[in-house]
């Protein structure tokens, strides 16, 4: 890059062609006072703060939008320009409330700072303060715009950071300020609560609404325990309460400046009454409070008891995709060394784990890197993007922001979803298949690129085997009657292919197709698709799994699974047992364990004796949830570890009170690869104790040993026998991260074509039978406000209170039968076409049941112009996750179920 | 305000006249306001989408230019000059006298949408202090009686249909 050498107060330096003065003074150590500016922000000059003056000229310019030329000579502290600062400084605090002391942002006020550090105590002006209305109906941002000072940060962080564009500049003069389209309260614009724009306001206009006002005590870095994102934060705290959070400053985070409203707001389910304090045990059938040793002496008698009498098969465990690595490690190596069981899984069960297994087994003997993209910044490079069985915009919103800026960008995005989805407004094209036919369409996608030579030919032959036999089914495949299975038009699809040709594509996939029962077939097509295309191995292109949950992939990794070890090696081959057996010491079993559904049918069977679950709430998460509890309930020994008191605690015989991501130390492996550190930021509540805490008393009770286990050894361990973790071995009061996907050795395959992975058939589209009692398919989603079950998000005081004051009140309704002021379903209501609105003479708000084989709910509907006729969106988390009660608890694959993603209902109005 | 339903054939129209052009916006928004004699707040969406900008942006568009109006006018749209000549020569009574003869405030559209009375800061017209403007028709050197006849011939337009 070409280097430009200019002067700024005497001082030669050199910066890149194409800096800003701003950025080229501050990374030589020459600040430069500023309010508008901001590093991830296009600059535009509106506060004028940044003043430097031209030696040779006078003149006086913005230094935030001037860029960098050769041989300036720039002043930038002389007292024309201090004079001038001083006075656009006091011109601010003229027109600002009085309201200062009471201030959110406290001392962290960028304005209050500047006026400090330009010695500007009181402005000697007339004060003229710009009253403006302040708005607080909503539960996380409070707007005083009397504070406002213009600088249009929000507004930017709003359009180029989230793509939001919930607010823009509406006025101007003396009137201008930010605000929403129609000027309504934010709930009712497109805002989708992400808080990004507060943490980017200089001064207390946008403020987090909360009990707490000013700044806070400390502040200390940390990383979000909700969605696999991973996002960097930086918690504010009073005492051992969290009282802010913000986007952490430091470079390269996934997420820069921004957040998602979980990350958010939603961390004040720290401050639940319902967090677990102290160990329970159950007597007489009450949960009653006992000694930790105690607990863990019982914990540890009673599991070697059922072992001993029941055997190692009748003892479960259910590790946690919210747990860290170090944990889960330890909790599987309990399970397998101590209670010689492989009865282990975790939460990711429920997410499609078992299907993107497959995928690993067809492409990279189980390892995690080859077919995957890596880093999502990779995203903002792509040629093409291919968004298919994901709505990221819900699930993991920070991801979706990248996907949000490439289109932006004009890159295009071409979106497989059965319905219109929030990103629908940034795809170049979108198509909505019959859910379920995505096959169909996958195939005929990829026939088409084939016909059309657009396949990349070296990259198969150099990488790939079986293309012959791949293109001769593709060329064999009925075209039309594949559009006519996914009921679009063969002109569409065409139009699809022609935004792929000639191009390497980026794909984002999720539960849309992990979780249906054609999944596997489907992943095998897009694998098919992307070798085809030569979509792999290259700096963007590739597959990014959505993550739902903060160590989904950490979890598996450390072996919380039932048919693989640590490192994703996997149990059936002779040489994992062997290598293990050495590490540990011990024999292990080969064969692989119960999963998650098979524990269940287990203990149905009265075969399963003990289970140990920490940090999952089957209780919640699981479909079928009557036969879960019955089930439960033919379990003698349960013991739940957890931060709250749950549907699964409240059945269990043992509660052991754990620590969530903030109180504790341990790492994360994000959606990506990465690998990041966290360290305690506040106090467990009461008695309890970080998860590792527990597992390693628990450890050293089983194993007798007279040292006890520090975090240290398991994570020197861990990093001794997995690859993917070397060098993860420091415990420091910085956040560590390693972004594995940026490593070479990841692409090993590409450069050095160790593998070489096969063209899998093209496997013919079924078409699922039409069954007319249940003429409705419901689609099952998440939103934004929970994650998963939403076990932590409902215990969330704000988002509770958001979601009540969005539920529509029957009082409300009898006044204006339209009285869903809120764009987002976020009260929970099931969203349904306008044709069938009008057959069933069904208006916003009515309440309907809907019916499948497996079960009831009843909701509120909400009109959703956008919805294909006969489809029913239902988002999950909501009324204790009821929706799961529409689908079988049964195998992802078996015939008789649709998967877990869609299913057959009807509908009455109740 | 009653809110009339929007003549959504006609907007499509001029949406899609638009839609292609560079820094279509300004045109776009200027044609709407021509056909509709404002800019529906329902058309704020429609236009946004069609240029792939967010509706809040367009909002702030349209609320940053005097020319452009959220609000239905009336028939006639009266403009008493405020600036500095006019004032000196008593437009401050001239004003007074309008918004009696009307009932109206500054700013404000009659309700069955005849006149909305507006000020400027200067019609160019100085000379003729004080001065209004009607719609597109200059008057000058007025008194507060010839006010009342002025606006009498606008009534009278409206009654003869
Ligand atoms: S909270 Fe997020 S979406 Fe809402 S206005 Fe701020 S930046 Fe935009
Ligand atoms: S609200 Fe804050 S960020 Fe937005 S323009 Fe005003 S001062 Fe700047
Ligand atoms: S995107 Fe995920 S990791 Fe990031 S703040 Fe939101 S919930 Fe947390
Ligand atoms: S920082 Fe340069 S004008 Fe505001
Ligand atoms: S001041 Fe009224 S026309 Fe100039």
């Amino acid at each position: 890059m070409e280097t430009i050498a200019l002067t700024i107060n005497g001082i030669r330096i050199n910066c890149p062609a194409g800096n800003r003065l701003l950025e080229a003074a501050e990374k030589n150590g020459i600040p430069i006072p500023h309010l508008c500016s901001h590093p991830s922000l296009h600059p535009v000059g509106a506060c004028r703060l940044c003043l430097v003056e031209d030696e040779k000229t006078g003149r006086l310019m913005a230094a935030c939008v001037t860029p960098a030329a050769q041989d300036m000579q720039i002043l930038t502290h002389t007292p024309r320009i201090e004079r001038h600062r001083r006075n656009i400084v006091r011109l601010m605090m003229a027109e600002h409330p009085e309201s200062c002391i009471v201030c959110n942002k406290g001392n962290r006020c960028e304005l209050r700072g500047v006026a400090a550090r330009l010695g500007i105590g009181a402005t000697n002006l007339y004060p003229m303060p710009n009253y403006k209305q302040m708005e607080q109906a909503n539960p996380f941002i409070v707007i005083d715009l009397s504070k406002c000072i213009l600088c249009g940060k929000c507004i930017r962080a709003d359009h180029e950071l989230v793509g939001a564009g919930a607010i823009d500049f509406y006025m101007r003069g003396f009137k201008s300020r930010p605000a929403t389209l129609h000027d309504l309260p934010l709930e009712q614009s497109n805002c989708t609560f992400c808080g990004t724009c507060i943490s980017m306001c200089p001064t207390g206009a946008l403020s987090l609404k909360g009990d707490y006002a000013g700044t806070p005590e400390r502040i200390a870095p940390s990383v979000c325990g909700f969605c696999g994102v991973g996002c960097s934060l930086s918690l504010g705290m009073a005492g051992e309460k969290i009282v802010e959070v913000n986007p952490d400053k430091k470079s390269n985070t996934v997420n820069g400046a921004t957040l998602c409203v979980r990350g958010h707001f939603a961390m004040d389910f720290l401050n639940s009454n319902d967090r677990l304090a102290q160990p329970l045990v159950r007597e007489n059938g009450n949960l009653i409070p006992l000694s930790w040793d105690k607990a863990l002496d019982l914990v540890v008698r009673r599991l070697f008891e059922i072992k001993a009498t029941n055997g190692s098969q009748s003892i479960a465990f259910i590790g946690s995709s919210k747990c860290s690595n170090e944990e889960n490690y330890l909790f599987q190596k309990i399970a397998r060394v101590f209670l010689k069981t492989n009865n282990i899984d975790n939460g990711g069960y429920l997410f499609g784990r078992q299907l993107l297994s497959m995928v690993e087994k067809r492409t990279d003997k189980g390892g995690r890197f080859n077919f995957f993209a890596g880093s999502l910044s990779g995203i903002e490079k792509a040629e093409v993007i291919m968004v298919i069985g994901a709505d990221p915009c819900h699930t993991i919103p920070v991801a979706s922001y990248y996907l949000k800026r490439a289109a932006a960008k004009g890159i295009p995005i071409l979106l497989i979803e059965p319905q219109h989805t929030e990103l629908s407004k940034d795809a170049r094209i979108m198509l909505n298949p019959i859910p379920g036919s995505d096959l169909a369409l996958i195939n005929a996608l990829s026939a088409l690129l084939c016909r059309r030579g657009s396949s990349e030919n070296s990259f198969i032959e150099r990488f790939t085997r079986g293309f012959g036999s791949y293109s001769q089914s593709l060329n064999a495949l009925d075209l039309n009657q594949a559009a006519c299975d996914s009921g679009l038009s063969l002109d569409d699809i065409e139009k699809a292919a022609d935004l792929l040709a000639g191009k390497k594509i980026t794909f984002m996939t999720g539960r849309g197709i992990s979780r249906q029962r054609q999944g596997g077939k489907i992943m095998d097509a897009l694998l098919n698709l992307a070798m085809m295309t030569g979509s792999i191995g290259y700096a963007g292109a590739g597959f990014h799994i959505t993550a739902a949950e903060s160590n989904m992939v950490g979890s598996w990794d450390m072996g919380t699974v039932p048919d693989a070890l640590p490192g994703r090696r996997l149990l059936c081959e002779e040489e994992t047992q062997k290598e293990w057996e050495a590490v540990w010491g011990v024999e292990l079993s080969l064969k692989p364990g119960l999963n998650m559904l098979q524990m269940i049918e287990a203990a149905e069977k009265g075969l399963l004796k003990a289970v140990y679950i920490m940090g999952e709430n089957p209780l919640r998460a699981l479909q079928e949830p009557e036969r879960v509890r019955k089930a439960f309930e033919r379990i003698p020994f349960i013991v739940c570890q957890d931060i709250l008191q749950t549907e699964t605690t409240a059945a269990a015989h043992i509660v052991l009170p754990g620590a969530a991501v903030a109180e504790k130390e341990g790492t994360f492996t994000n959606m990506e690869g990465r690998l990041q550190q966290f360290l305690p930021a506040i106090l467990p509540p009461g008695d309890s104790r970080s998860d590792f805490d527990i597992l390693s008393a628990l450890y050293q009770k089983m194993s007798g040993s007279p040292h006890p286990l520090f975090l240290s050894d398991i994570r020197e361990e861990i990093s001794r026998v997995l690859p993917m973790h070397t060098g993860n071995t420091q415990s420091s009061h910085l956040v560590w991260i390693k972004d594995f996907a940026q490593k070479n050795e990841a692409r090993a395959d590409i450069s050095g074509s160790s593998i070489e992975p096969k063209f899998s058939d093209v496997f013919p589209f079924k078409r699922d039978t039409p069954d007319s009692e249940y003429p409705f398919t419901v689609l099952l989603g998440s939103d934004r406000y929970h994650l998963g079950s939403g076990t932590r998000t409902s215990r969330s005081y704000r988002i509770a209170t958001f979601e009540n004051s969005a539920k529509i009140k029957p009082k409300q309704r009898a006044q204006s039968p339209h009285s869903l002021k809120y764009p987002d379903a976020c009260g929970g209501e099931l969203q349904i076409s306008l044709a069938d609105a009008k057959r069933l003479a069904l208006k916003d708000g009515d309440a309907v049941r809907l019916t499948s084989k497996w079960g009831a709910i009843s909701r509120a509907v909400r009109i959703q112009k956008r919805l294909s006729q006969g489809l029913v969106y239902v988002p999950g988390a909501y009324n204790h996750n009821d929706a799961r009660c529409l689908i079988p608890l049964t195998p992802l694959f078996s015939e008789e179920s649709s998967g877990w993603n869609y299913c057959r209902v009807k509908m009455e109005k109740i | 305000m009653d809110q009339q339903e929007i003549d959504w054939a006609k907007l499509t129209e001029i949406i899609n006249a638009h839609r292609d052009d560079k820094w279509g916006l300004i045109p776009m928004l200027q044609k709407v306001q021509e056909k509709f004699g404002y800019i529906p707040p329902e058309a704020i969406a429609p236009v946004a989408e069609a240029l792939q900008l967010h509706p809040s942006q367009v909002q702030g568009v349209i609320s940053f230019y005097a020319g452009f109006t959220m609000k239905p006018k009336g028939r006639c749209v009266l403009k008493v000059c405020r600036g500095t000549a006019c004032h000196v020569k008593g437009s401050r009574s001239i004003l007074r006298a309008m918004k009696k003869n009307l009932n109206l405030e500054e700013g404000e559209t009659s309700a069955d949408y005849q006149f909305t009375l507006e000020t400027v800061a200067c019609l160019g017209a100085c000379f003729l202090a004080p001065t209004m403007l009607v719609n597109h028709d200059y008057y000058g050197r007025l008194t507060p009686n010839k006010i009342n006849s002025i606006v009498g011939i606008y009534r009278k337009d409206q009654s003869d249909g």
